[in-house]
Protein backbone atom coordinates (compact mmCIF):
# COMPACT_ATOMS: atom_id res chain seq x y z
CA UNK A 1 0.00 0.00 0.00
CA UNK A 2 2.83 2.39 -0.76
CA UNK A 3 0.78 4.59 -3.04
CA UNK A 4 -2.97 4.97 -3.35
CA UNK A 5 -4.54 6.35 -6.53
CA UNK A 6 -8.17 7.23 -6.95
CA UNK A 7 -10.96 9.63 -7.69
CA UNK A 8 -11.58 12.29 -5.07
CA UNK A 9 -14.93 13.03 -3.42
CA UNK A 10 -14.76 16.31 -1.51
CA UNK A 11 -16.84 16.58 1.68
CA UNK A 12 -17.27 19.38 4.25
CA UNK A 13 -16.53 19.84 7.95
CA UNK A 14 -18.04 17.79 10.81
CA UNK A 15 -19.12 14.78 8.73
CA UNK A 16 -20.54 12.78 11.64
CA UNK A 17 -20.98 9.04 12.07
CA UNK A 18 -24.75 9.28 11.51
CA UNK A 19 -23.95 10.60 8.03
CA UNK A 20 -21.31 7.92 7.43
CA UNK A 21 -23.60 5.15 8.66
CA UNK A 22 -27.09 6.08 9.94
CA UNK A 23 -28.57 4.67 13.15
CA UNK A 24 -31.15 2.64 11.23
CA UNK A 25 -28.35 0.49 9.77
CA UNK A 26 -26.92 -0.45 13.17
CA UNK A 27 -28.57 -3.86 13.36
CA UNK A 28 -27.48 -4.87 9.85
CA UNK A 29 -25.26 -7.95 9.64
CA UNK A 30 -21.53 -7.19 9.63
CA UNK A 31 -20.96 -8.08 5.97
CA UNK A 32 -23.86 -5.95 4.72
CA UNK A 33 -22.71 -2.60 6.14
CA UNK A 34 -20.98 -1.40 2.94
CA UNK A 35 -24.37 -0.92 1.27
CA UNK A 36 -25.15 1.86 3.75
CA UNK A 37 -21.84 3.73 3.50
CA UNK A 38 -22.46 7.51 3.49
CA UNK A 39 -26.23 6.86 3.26
CA UNK A 40 -26.89 9.72 5.67
CA UNK A 41 -24.77 12.35 3.93
CA UNK A 42 -26.45 15.70 4.52
CA UNK A 43 -25.25 17.48 1.39
CA UNK A 44 -25.03 16.09 -2.14
CA UNK A 45 -25.86 12.67 -3.53
CA UNK A 46 -22.98 10.36 -2.70
CA UNK A 47 -24.15 7.55 -5.00
CA UNK A 48 -23.85 9.65 -8.16
CA UNK A 49 -20.16 10.47 -7.55
CA UNK A 50 -19.07 7.26 -5.81
CA UNK A 51 -16.88 4.63 -7.45
CA UNK A 52 -14.98 1.74 -5.82
CA UNK A 53 -11.46 2.78 -4.87
CA UNK A 54 -12.35 6.44 -4.44
CA UNK A 55 -10.71 8.75 -1.88
CA UNK A 56 -12.78 10.87 0.52
CA UNK A 57 -11.33 14.32 1.22
CA UNK A 58 -12.93 16.20 4.10
CA UNK A 59 -12.49 19.20 6.37
CA UNK A 60 -12.42 19.43 10.16
CA UNK A 61 -13.54 16.73 12.59
CA UNK A 62 -14.41 13.89 10.21
CA UNK A 63 -16.16 11.02 12.02
CA UNK A 64 -17.41 12.99 15.01
CA UNK A 65 -20.19 11.46 17.09
CA UNK A 66 -20.75 7.81 17.80
CA UNK A 67 -18.12 5.19 18.62
CA UNK A 68 -19.77 2.80 16.14
CA UNK A 69 -16.99 0.84 14.45
CA UNK A 70 -19.59 0.00 11.81
CA UNK A 71 -18.88 3.45 10.30
CA UNK A 72 -15.29 2.79 9.13
CA UNK A 73 -16.19 -0.85 8.43
CA UNK A 74 -18.90 0.36 6.02
CA UNK A 75 -16.39 2.63 4.26
CA UNK A 76 -13.89 -0.21 3.96
CA UNK A 77 -16.54 -2.61 2.63
CA UNK A 78 -17.58 0.06 0.10
CA UNK A 79 -13.92 0.01 -1.06
CA UNK A 80 -13.16 3.57 -0.02
CA UNK A 81 -9.38 3.49 -0.49
CA UNK A 82 -8.48 6.31 1.87
CA UNK A 83 -9.99 9.14 3.89
CA UNK A 84 -8.01 12.38 4.06
CA UNK A 85 -9.28 15.10 6.39
CA UNK A 86 -8.00 18.26 7.98
CA UNK A 87 -8.83 16.54 11.27
CA UNK A 88 -10.52 13.40 12.60
CA UNK A 89 -12.57 12.77 15.70
CA UNK A 90 -10.49 10.63 17.99
CA UNK A 91 -12.63 7.48 18.30
CA UNK A 92 -13.32 7.31 14.56
CA UNK A 93 -9.64 7.72 13.75
CA UNK A 94 -8.65 4.91 16.08
CA UNK A 95 -11.49 2.65 14.88
CA UNK A 96 -10.49 3.16 11.25
CA UNK A 97 -6.85 2.28 11.86
CA UNK A 98 -7.86 -0.68 14.03
CA UNK A 99 -9.94 -2.18 11.21
CA UNK A 100 -7.38 -1.36 8.53
CA UNK A 101 -9.02 1.62 6.80
CA UNK A 102 -6.31 4.21 5.99
CA UNK A 103 -7.15 7.65 7.39
CA UNK A 104 -4.67 10.49 7.05
CA UNK A 105 -4.79 13.93 8.65
CA UNK A 106 -3.69 16.45 6.01
CA UNK A 107 -5.27 19.72 4.90
CA UNK A 108 -5.53 18.95 1.18
CA UNK A 109 -9.20 19.85 0.60
CA UNK A 110 -8.65 23.44 -0.52
CA UNK A 111 -6.79 22.46 -3.68
CA UNK A 112 -9.14 19.65 -4.75
CA UNK A 113 -12.60 19.20 -6.23
CA UNK A 114 -14.81 16.15 -6.60
CA UNK A 115 -13.75 14.14 -9.65
CA UNK A 116 -10.04 15.02 -9.46
CA UNK A 117 -7.70 12.03 -9.58
CA UNK A 118 -4.84 11.99 -7.11
CA UNK A 119 -1.96 9.77 -6.11
CA UNK A 120 -1.07 9.64 -2.42
CA UNK A 121 2.09 8.28 -0.81
CA UNK A 122 1.32 7.97 2.89
CA UNK A 123 4.86 7.07 3.92
CA UNK A 124 6.31 10.08 2.09
CA UNK A 125 3.34 12.34 2.87
CA UNK A 126 2.94 13.43 -0.75
CA UNK A 127 -0.10 14.08 -2.91
CA UNK A 128 0.18 14.28 -6.70
CA UNK A 129 -2.64 16.13 -8.47
CA UNK A 130 -2.46 17.11 -12.17
CA UNK A 131 1.22 16.18 -12.24
CA UNK A 132 2.04 18.52 -9.36
CA UNK A 133 3.46 17.00 -6.15
CA UNK A 134 2.58 18.53 -2.77
CA UNK A 135 4.20 17.71 0.55
CA UNK A 136 2.31 17.08 3.82
CA UNK A 137 3.10 15.39 7.14
CA UNK A 138 3.79 11.67 6.49
CA UNK A 139 1.64 9.04 8.19
CA UNK A 140 2.99 8.05 11.62
CA UNK A 141 5.20 4.96 11.49
CA UNK A 142 3.23 3.02 14.09
CA UNK A 143 -0.03 3.65 12.23
CA UNK A 144 1.57 2.56 8.94
CA UNK A 145 2.59 -0.67 10.63
CA UNK A 146 -0.94 -1.47 11.84
CA UNK A 147 -2.35 -0.67 8.38
CA UNK A 148 0.22 -2.89 6.72
CA UNK A 149 -1.01 -5.81 8.83
CA UNK A 150 -4.58 -4.98 7.84
CA UNK A 151 -5.65 -3.78 11.28
CA UNK A 152 -5.00 -4.17 15.00
CA UNK A 153 -6.21 -7.76 15.46
CA UNK A 154 -3.97 -9.25 12.72
CA UNK A 155 -1.09 -7.15 14.05
CA UNK A 156 -1.60 -8.34 17.64
CA UNK A 157 -1.94 -11.95 16.49
CA UNK A 158 1.26 -11.69 14.47
CA UNK A 159 3.15 -10.04 17.32
CA UNK A 160 1.93 -12.67 19.80
CA UNK A 161 2.81 -15.43 17.36
CA UNK A 162 -0.76 -16.80 17.30
CA UNK A 163 -1.05 -18.94 14.20
CA UNK A 164 -4.12 -21.07 14.91
CA UNK A 165 -7.13 -20.28 12.76
CA UNK A 166 -9.20 -17.26 13.82
CA UNK A 167 -12.19 -18.13 15.97
CA UNK A 168 -15.62 -17.20 14.71
CA UNK B 1 0.65 17.00 37.21
CA UNK B 2 -3.03 17.81 37.10
CA UNK B 3 -5.71 15.42 38.40
CA UNK B 4 -6.20 13.62 35.08
CA UNK B 5 -2.45 13.08 34.72
CA UNK B 6 -2.26 11.78 38.31
CA UNK B 7 -5.07 9.30 37.64
CA UNK B 8 -3.55 8.12 34.36
CA UNK B 9 -0.11 7.79 35.95
CA UNK B 10 -1.60 5.60 38.66
CA UNK B 11 -3.45 3.45 36.10
CA UNK B 12 -0.20 3.03 34.16
CA UNK B 13 1.94 2.38 37.26
CA UNK B 14 4.16 5.41 36.61
CA UNK B 15 5.49 8.10 38.94
CA UNK B 16 4.91 10.95 36.53
CA UNK B 17 3.39 11.43 33.08
CA UNK B 18 3.12 14.39 30.71
CA UNK B 19 1.05 15.21 27.61
CA UNK B 20 1.83 13.10 24.57
CA UNK B 21 3.31 10.20 26.53
CA UNK B 22 2.07 6.78 25.39
CA UNK B 23 0.76 4.70 28.29
CA UNK B 24 -0.57 1.21 28.82
CA UNK B 25 -3.18 1.63 31.55
CA UNK B 26 -4.95 -0.92 33.74
CA UNK B 27 -8.70 -0.87 33.25
CA UNK B 28 -11.18 -1.21 36.13
CA UNK B 29 -14.41 -1.76 34.15
CA UNK B 30 -15.20 -2.71 30.57
CA UNK B 31 -18.64 -2.54 28.97
CA UNK B 32 -20.40 -2.56 25.61
CA UNK B 33 -23.98 -2.40 24.31
CA UNK B 34 -26.01 -4.09 21.59
CA UNK B 35 -24.61 -1.87 18.80
CA UNK B 36 -20.94 -2.24 19.74
CA UNK B 37 -20.77 -5.59 21.59
CA UNK B 38 -21.52 -7.95 18.67
CA UNK B 39 -18.48 -6.70 16.71
CA UNK B 40 -16.37 -6.58 19.88
CA UNK B 41 -17.28 -10.24 20.50
CA UNK B 42 -16.36 -11.13 16.93
CA UNK B 43 -12.98 -9.41 17.38
CA UNK B 44 -12.46 -10.99 20.81
CA UNK B 45 -12.93 -14.43 19.31
CA UNK B 46 -10.46 -13.55 16.55
CA UNK B 47 -7.80 -12.68 19.12
CA UNK B 48 -8.18 -16.24 20.31
CA UNK B 49 -7.81 -15.90 24.12
CA UNK B 50 -9.83 -18.27 26.29
CA UNK B 51 -11.06 -15.87 28.98
CA UNK B 52 -11.81 -12.24 29.71
CA UNK B 53 -9.45 -10.37 32.06
CA UNK B 54 -11.99 -10.38 34.92
CA UNK B 55 -15.58 -11.53 34.27
CA UNK B 56 -16.92 -9.56 37.24
CA UNK B 57 -15.62 -6.31 35.67
CA UNK B 58 -17.19 -6.85 32.24
CA UNK B 59 -20.81 -5.84 31.49
CA UNK B 60 -22.83 -6.22 28.31
CA UNK B 61 -25.99 -4.13 28.14
CA UNK B 62 -28.87 -4.26 25.67
CA UNK B 63 -30.12 -0.68 25.54
CA UNK B 64 -30.02 0.65 21.98
CA UNK B 65 -32.66 -1.54 20.41
CA UNK B 66 -34.79 -3.13 23.15
CA UNK B 67 -37.28 -4.67 22.74
CA UNK B 68 -35.90 -5.75 19.37
CA UNK B 69 -37.30 -3.80 16.42
CA UNK B 70 -36.19 -6.41 13.89
CA UNK B 71 -35.02 -9.98 13.56
CA UNK B 72 -31.48 -8.69 12.96
CA UNK B 73 -31.53 -6.67 16.17
CA UNK B 74 -32.66 -9.76 18.06
CA UNK B 75 -29.83 -11.81 16.50
CA UNK B 76 -27.36 -9.32 17.98
CA UNK B 77 -28.79 -9.91 21.46
CA UNK B 78 -28.31 -13.65 21.07
CA UNK B 79 -24.62 -13.07 20.22
CA UNK B 80 -24.31 -11.23 23.56
CA UNK B 81 -26.32 -13.88 25.42
CA UNK B 82 -24.10 -16.69 24.12
CA UNK B 83 -20.95 -14.78 25.00
CA UNK B 84 -22.15 -13.92 28.52
CA UNK B 85 -22.95 -17.58 29.23
CA UNK B 86 -19.62 -18.78 27.81
CA UNK B 87 -17.37 -16.25 29.57
CA UNK B 88 -19.39 -15.53 32.73
CA UNK B 89 -19.66 -11.75 32.26
CA UNK B 90 -22.60 -9.59 33.40
CA UNK B 91 -25.47 -9.25 30.94
CA UNK B 92 -28.43 -6.87 31.18
CA UNK B 93 -30.94 -7.67 28.46
CA UNK B 94 -34.43 -7.11 29.89
CA UNK B 95 -34.73 -3.34 29.68
CA UNK B 96 -32.75 -2.53 32.83
CA UNK B 97 -31.56 0.74 31.37
CA UNK B 98 -29.02 2.73 29.40
CA UNK B 99 -25.38 1.66 29.71
CA UNK B 100 -23.98 4.81 31.38
CA UNK B 101 -26.73 4.89 33.99
CA UNK B 102 -26.47 1.14 34.67
CA UNK B 103 -22.71 1.40 35.17
CA UNK B 104 -23.42 4.09 37.77
CA UNK B 105 -26.12 2.02 39.49
CA UNK B 106 -24.60 -1.48 39.31
CA UNK B 107 -20.86 -1.23 38.59
CA UNK B 108 -19.85 2.16 39.92
CA UNK B 109 -16.16 2.94 39.49
CA UNK B 110 -14.29 4.71 42.28
CA UNK B 111 -12.85 8.17 41.64
CA UNK B 112 -9.75 7.87 39.47
CA UNK B 113 -10.53 4.39 38.17
CA UNK B 114 -10.39 3.87 34.40
CA UNK B 115 -13.65 2.86 32.70
CA UNK B 116 -13.55 1.72 29.08
CA UNK B 117 -16.86 1.43 27.25
CA UNK B 118 -17.52 0.92 23.57
CA UNK B 119 -19.71 4.01 23.40
CA UNK B 120 -18.81 7.61 22.74
CA UNK B 121 -20.63 8.90 25.84
CA UNK B 122 -18.38 7.02 28.27
CA UNK B 123 -17.16 10.35 29.63
CA UNK B 124 -20.41 10.37 31.67
CA UNK B 125 -18.64 8.62 34.56
CA UNK B 126 -16.44 11.71 34.97
CA UNK B 127 -19.48 13.15 36.75
CA UNK B 128 -18.72 10.84 39.68
CA UNK B 129 -14.97 11.16 39.41
CA UNK B 130 -14.05 8.13 37.28
CA UNK B 131 -11.98 8.43 34.11
CA UNK B 132 -14.11 7.30 31.18
CA UNK B 133 -12.62 6.63 27.75
CA UNK B 134 -14.95 5.77 24.88
CA UNK B 135 -13.57 3.30 22.34
CA UNK B 136 -14.71 1.28 19.35
CA UNK B 137 -15.38 -2.44 19.26
CA UNK B 138 -11.85 -3.63 18.39
CA UNK B 139 -10.19 -1.69 21.22
CA UNK B 140 -12.91 -2.93 23.54
CA UNK B 141 -12.16 -6.52 22.53
CA UNK B 142 -8.48 -5.97 23.32
CA UNK B 143 -9.33 -4.37 26.69
CA UNK B 144 -11.70 -7.23 27.51
CA UNK B 145 -8.92 -9.72 26.77
CA UNK B 146 -6.04 -7.95 28.50
CA UNK B 147 -7.55 -5.57 31.08
CA UNK B 148 -5.33 -2.89 29.54
CA UNK B 149 -5.85 0.12 27.30
CA UNK B 150 -3.18 1.98 25.36
CA UNK B 151 -3.67 5.73 25.31
CA UNK B 152 -1.66 8.88 25.01
CA UNK B 153 -1.75 11.44 27.82
CA UNK B 154 -3.99 14.30 26.67
CA UNK B 155 -3.44 18.00 27.19
CA UNK B 156 -5.97 19.22 29.73
CA UNK B 157 -8.25 22.21 29.32
CA UNK B 158 -9.57 23.45 32.67
CA UNK B 159 -12.95 25.08 33.21
CA UNK B 160 -12.95 26.81 36.59
CA UNK B 161 -16.52 27.36 37.76
CA UNK B 162 -17.61 30.06 40.18
CA UNK B 163 -20.99 31.28 41.36
CA UNK B 164 -24.37 29.54 41.34
CA UNK B 165 -26.72 28.74 38.47
CA UNK B 166 -29.93 30.81 38.23
CA UNK B 167 -33.04 28.71 39.01
CA UNK B 168 -33.75 27.85 35.36
CA UNK B 169 -30.16 26.95 34.42
CA UNK B 170 -28.89 23.36 34.76
CA UNK B 171 -25.91 21.18 33.85
CA UNK B 172 -27.22 20.86 30.31
CA UNK B 173 -27.16 24.62 29.83
CA UNK B 174 -23.55 24.75 31.08
CA UNK B 175 -22.25 22.17 28.61
CA UNK B 176 -24.24 23.71 25.73
CA UNK B 177 -22.76 27.09 26.58
CA UNK B 178 -19.27 25.54 26.51
CA UNK B 179 -20.10 24.04 23.11
CA UNK B 180 -20.69 27.55 21.84
CA UNK B 181 -17.27 28.58 23.22
CA UNK B 182 -15.14 25.60 22.19
CA UNK B 183 -16.90 24.32 19.05
CA UNK B 184 -16.91 20.68 17.97
CA UNK B 185 -13.20 19.95 17.54
CA UNK B 186 -11.10 22.24 19.71
CA UNK B 187 -10.90 19.51 22.37
CA UNK B 188 -10.17 16.54 20.07
CA UNK B 189 -7.42 14.42 21.71
CA UNK B 190 -7.60 16.71 24.75
CA UNK B 191 -9.36 16.38 28.09
CA UNK B 192 -11.78 18.69 29.86
CA UNK B 193 -11.44 19.15 33.63
CA UNK B 194 -14.00 21.01 35.77
CA UNK B 195 -12.85 22.63 38.99
CA UNK B 196 -13.68 25.65 41.12
CA UNK B 197 -16.09 26.49 43.94
CA UNK B 198 -18.97 26.52 41.44
CA UNK B 199 -18.93 22.72 41.13
CA UNK B 200 -20.14 22.34 44.70
CA UNK B 201 -23.61 23.54 43.71
CA UNK B 202 -23.89 20.93 40.94
CA UNK B 203 -25.45 17.54 41.74
CA UNK B 204 -23.81 14.31 40.57
CA UNK B 205 -26.64 13.98 38.02
CA UNK B 206 -25.86 17.41 36.57
CA UNK B 207 -22.15 16.64 36.51
CA UNK B 208 -22.93 13.42 34.62
CA UNK B 209 -24.96 15.42 32.06
CA UNK B 210 -22.01 17.77 31.53
CA UNK B 211 -19.47 14.95 31.21
CA UNK B 212 -21.84 13.01 28.92
CA UNK B 213 -21.62 15.75 26.32
CA UNK B 214 -17.89 16.41 26.53
CA UNK B 215 -17.49 14.18 23.48
CA UNK B 216 -19.66 16.58 21.44
CA UNK B 217 -16.82 19.07 21.93
CA UNK B 218 -14.36 16.35 20.89
CA UNK B 219 -13.05 15.72 24.41
CA UNK B 220 -11.34 12.38 25.07
CA UNK B 221 -11.84 12.48 28.86
CA UNK B 222 -14.21 14.78 30.74
CA UNK B 223 -13.88 14.88 34.51
CA UNK B 224 -15.03 16.74 37.61
CA UNK B 225 -12.21 17.49 40.03
CA UNK B 226 -12.40 19.53 43.22
CA UNK B 227 -12.92 23.19 44.12
CA UNK B 228 -9.15 23.65 43.93
CA UNK B 229 -7.61 24.97 40.72
CA UNK B 230 -5.46 22.32 38.99
CA UNK B 231 -1.89 22.97 37.75
CA UNK B 232 -0.30 21.99 34.42
CA UNK B 233 -3.24 22.66 32.11
CA UNK B 234 -2.88 24.06 28.58
CA UNK B 235 -5.86 26.39 28.80
CA UNK B 236 -7.97 27.78 31.62
CA UNK B 237 -11.45 29.21 31.19
CA UNK B 238 -13.23 30.82 34.13
CA UNK B 239 -17.02 30.71 34.08
CA UNK B 240 -19.41 32.46 36.47
CA UNK B 241 -22.47 30.21 36.59
CA UNK B 242 -24.56 33.14 37.76
CA UNK B 243 -24.06 34.81 34.38
CA UNK B 244 -25.70 31.98 32.41
CA UNK B 245 -29.19 31.74 30.97
CA UNK B 246 -30.99 28.67 29.49
CA UNK B 247 -29.23 27.56 26.29
CA UNK B 248 -30.33 25.51 23.29
CA UNK B 249 -28.41 23.77 20.48
CA UNK B 250 -29.99 24.54 17.11
CA UNK B 251 -29.91 22.29 14.01
CA UNK B 252 -27.63 20.56 13.12
CA UNK B 253 -24.77 20.65 15.62
CA UNK B 254 -24.53 20.34 19.41
CA UNK B 255 -22.22 23.37 19.24
CA UNK B 256 -24.63 25.55 17.23
CA UNK B 257 -25.88 27.08 20.46
CA UNK B 258 -28.02 30.12 21.25
CA UNK B 259 -29.82 31.37 24.35
CA UNK B 260 -33.33 29.82 24.45
CA UNK B 261 -34.71 33.37 24.43
CA UNK B 262 -33.26 33.91 20.91
CA UNK B 263 -35.29 31.08 19.33
CA UNK B 264 -38.32 31.22 21.66
CA UNK B 265 -41.61 30.93 19.77
CA UNK B 266 -40.41 28.34 17.22
CA UNK B 267 -43.23 25.80 16.80
CA UNK B 268 -42.37 22.18 17.72
CA UNK B 269 -44.07 18.83 17.08
CA UNK B 270 -42.11 16.49 19.35
CA UNK B 271 -40.45 16.77 22.74
CA UNK B 272 -38.16 14.04 24.09
CA UNK B 273 -36.96 13.98 27.70
CA UNK B 274 -34.52 11.25 28.63
CA UNK B 275 -31.41 9.33 27.52
CA UNK B 276 -27.99 8.91 29.12
CA UNK B 277 -27.71 12.69 29.01
CA UNK B 278 -30.85 13.74 30.90
CA UNK B 279 -32.91 10.71 31.91
CA UNK B 280 -32.18 10.74 35.63
CA UNK B 281 -34.59 11.27 38.53
CA UNK B 282 -33.73 14.96 38.98
CA UNK B 283 -34.40 15.49 35.26
CA UNK B 284 -37.79 13.86 35.64
CA UNK B 285 -38.46 16.07 38.66
CA UNK B 286 -37.98 19.14 36.45
CA UNK B 287 -40.61 17.81 34.09
CA UNK B 288 -43.09 16.93 36.84
CA UNK B 289 -42.78 20.41 38.34
CA UNK B 290 -43.84 21.88 35.00
CA UNK B 291 -46.49 19.27 34.09
CA UNK B 292 -48.31 18.86 37.41
CA UNK B 293 -51.97 19.71 36.85
CA UNK B 294 -51.33 20.96 33.31
CA UNK B 295 -51.65 19.59 29.75
CA UNK B 296 -49.03 19.45 27.04
CA UNK B 297 -49.88 21.03 23.69
CA UNK B 298 -52.10 18.78 21.57
CA UNK B 299 -49.74 19.55 18.66
CA UNK B 300 -46.79 17.83 20.38
CA UNK B 301 -45.71 14.18 20.88
CA UNK B 302 -44.20 14.26 24.34
CA UNK B 303 -41.96 11.26 24.98
CA UNK B 304 -40.43 10.57 28.39
CA UNK B 305 -37.58 8.03 28.44
CA UNK B 306 -36.10 7.26 31.88
CA UNK B 307 -32.42 6.23 31.82
CA UNK B 308 -33.06 3.08 33.87
CA UNK B 309 -35.70 0.78 35.29
CA UNK B 310 -34.68 1.88 38.79
CA UNK B 311 -35.45 5.49 37.86
CA UNK B 312 -38.75 4.44 36.26
CA UNK B 313 -39.71 2.57 39.45
CA UNK B 314 -38.97 5.63 41.57
CA UNK B 315 -41.04 7.75 39.20
CA UNK B 316 -43.93 5.33 39.61
CA UNK B 317 -43.60 5.25 43.40
CA UNK B 318 -43.77 9.02 43.55
CA UNK B 319 -46.76 9.19 41.24
CA UNK B 320 -44.76 11.06 38.60
CA UNK B 321 -45.66 8.73 35.72
CA UNK B 322 -49.35 9.43 36.35
CA UNK B 323 -48.75 13.18 36.41
CA UNK B 324 -46.88 12.92 33.11
CA UNK B 325 -49.53 10.71 31.49
CA UNK B 326 -52.35 12.91 32.76
CA UNK B 327 -50.55 15.83 31.12
CA UNK B 328 -50.67 13.96 27.82
CA UNK B 329 -47.10 12.64 27.72
CA UNK B 330 -46.09 9.07 26.84
CA UNK B 331 -43.75 7.35 29.28
CA UNK B 332 -41.56 4.88 27.35
CA UNK B 333 -39.37 2.05 28.56
CA UNK B 334 -35.78 2.90 29.51
CA UNK B 335 -33.47 2.79 26.50
CA UNK B 336 -31.65 4.67 23.76
CA UNK B 337 -34.32 4.38 21.06
CA UNK B 338 -35.67 7.89 20.63
CA UNK B 339 -32.20 9.45 20.73
CA UNK B 340 -30.44 7.71 17.88
CA UNK B 341 -32.95 7.10 15.14
CA UNK B 342 -33.41 3.34 15.17
CA UNK B 343 -36.91 3.05 16.68
CA UNK B 344 -39.40 4.65 19.10
CA UNK B 345 -40.17 8.15 17.96
CA UNK B 346 -38.71 8.58 14.47
CA UNK B 347 -39.39 11.88 12.73
CA UNK B 348 -40.63 12.91 9.29
CA UNK B 349 -39.44 15.94 7.34
CA UNK B 350 -42.26 17.99 8.91
CA UNK B 351 -41.11 17.48 12.48
CA UNK B 352 -39.38 19.92 14.76
CA UNK B 353 -38.01 18.31 17.92
CA UNK B 354 -36.81 19.67 21.22
CA UNK B 355 -34.86 16.91 22.93
CA UNK B 356 -32.75 16.57 26.06
CA UNK B 357 -30.47 14.08 24.29
CA UNK B 358 -26.92 14.78 23.12
CA UNK B 359 -26.91 14.96 19.31
CA UNK B 360 -28.87 16.82 16.67
CA UNK B 361 -26.95 15.72 13.59
CA UNK B 362 -28.90 15.56 10.30
CA UNK B 363 -31.06 12.43 10.33
CA UNK B 364 -30.22 11.62 13.94
CA UNK B 365 -33.88 10.97 14.78
CA UNK B 366 -35.12 9.70 11.43
CA UNK B 367 -35.74 12.26 8.70
CA UNK B 368 -32.71 14.15 7.37
CA UNK B 369 -34.91 17.23 7.23
CA UNK B 370 -36.39 17.16 10.73
CA UNK B 371 -35.01 20.02 12.81
CA UNK B 372 -33.69 18.93 16.19
CA UNK B 373 -32.94 21.26 19.09
CA UNK B 374 -31.14 20.17 22.28
CA UNK B 375 -32.04 21.67 25.64
CA UNK B 376 -32.49 20.97 29.36
CA UNK B 377 -35.47 19.00 30.72
CA UNK B 378 -36.88 22.25 32.14
CA UNK B 379 -36.76 23.94 28.72
CA UNK B 380 -38.13 20.81 27.02
CA UNK B 381 -41.04 20.54 29.48
CA UNK B 382 -41.94 24.24 29.19
CA UNK B 383 -41.83 23.82 25.41
CA UNK B 384 -44.11 20.77 25.50
CA UNK B 385 -46.79 22.79 27.31
CA UNK B 386 -46.88 25.67 24.85
CA UNK B 387 -45.94 23.83 21.64
CA UNK B 388 -43.34 26.51 21.03
CA UNK B 389 -39.75 26.80 22.22
CA UNK B 390 -40.14 28.41 25.63
CA UNK B 391 -37.79 29.79 28.26
CA UNK B 392 -38.47 27.87 31.49
CA UNK B 393 -39.58 29.81 34.55
CA UNK B 394 -37.00 30.46 37.24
Amino acid sequence: MNTIQGKVIVLGDDVDTDQILPGYAMAEPYDQLGKFAMAGLASGDFKTVYEPGCILVAGRNFGCGSSREQAPIALRQAQIALVIAKGFARIFRRNAINIGLPVWAADVAGSLKTGDRIEVDLEQGTVVVNGEKKQFQPMAENVMKTLTYGGLIPRVRAELGITEREGE
Amino acid sequence: MNLIEKYLAKAAGKETVSPGMDLTCSVSYVAAHDVTAPIAIKMFRQIGVKQVFNPDRVALIVDHIYPASSEKARDNVWIMDDFAKEFGVHLYQRGEGVIHQLMYEKHRAQPGELVVIADSHTGTCGGYGAVGVGVGSTELAAAMATGKLDLEVPEVVQVYLTGKCPGNVFGKDIILYLGSKFGTDHLVDRALLFTGPGIEGLSVAERMTICNMGIELGSMITLFGTAEREPDTVEDLELDLGSLEPMIACPFSPANVAPVSKVAGTAVTQVVVGSCTNGRLSDMEQVVKVFRGRKVSPEVNTLIVPASKEILEQMEERGWCKIMRDAGATVLNPGCGSCFGAHEGLTSARDVVVSTTNRNFPGRMGSMKANIYLASPATAAATALTGKITVPNV
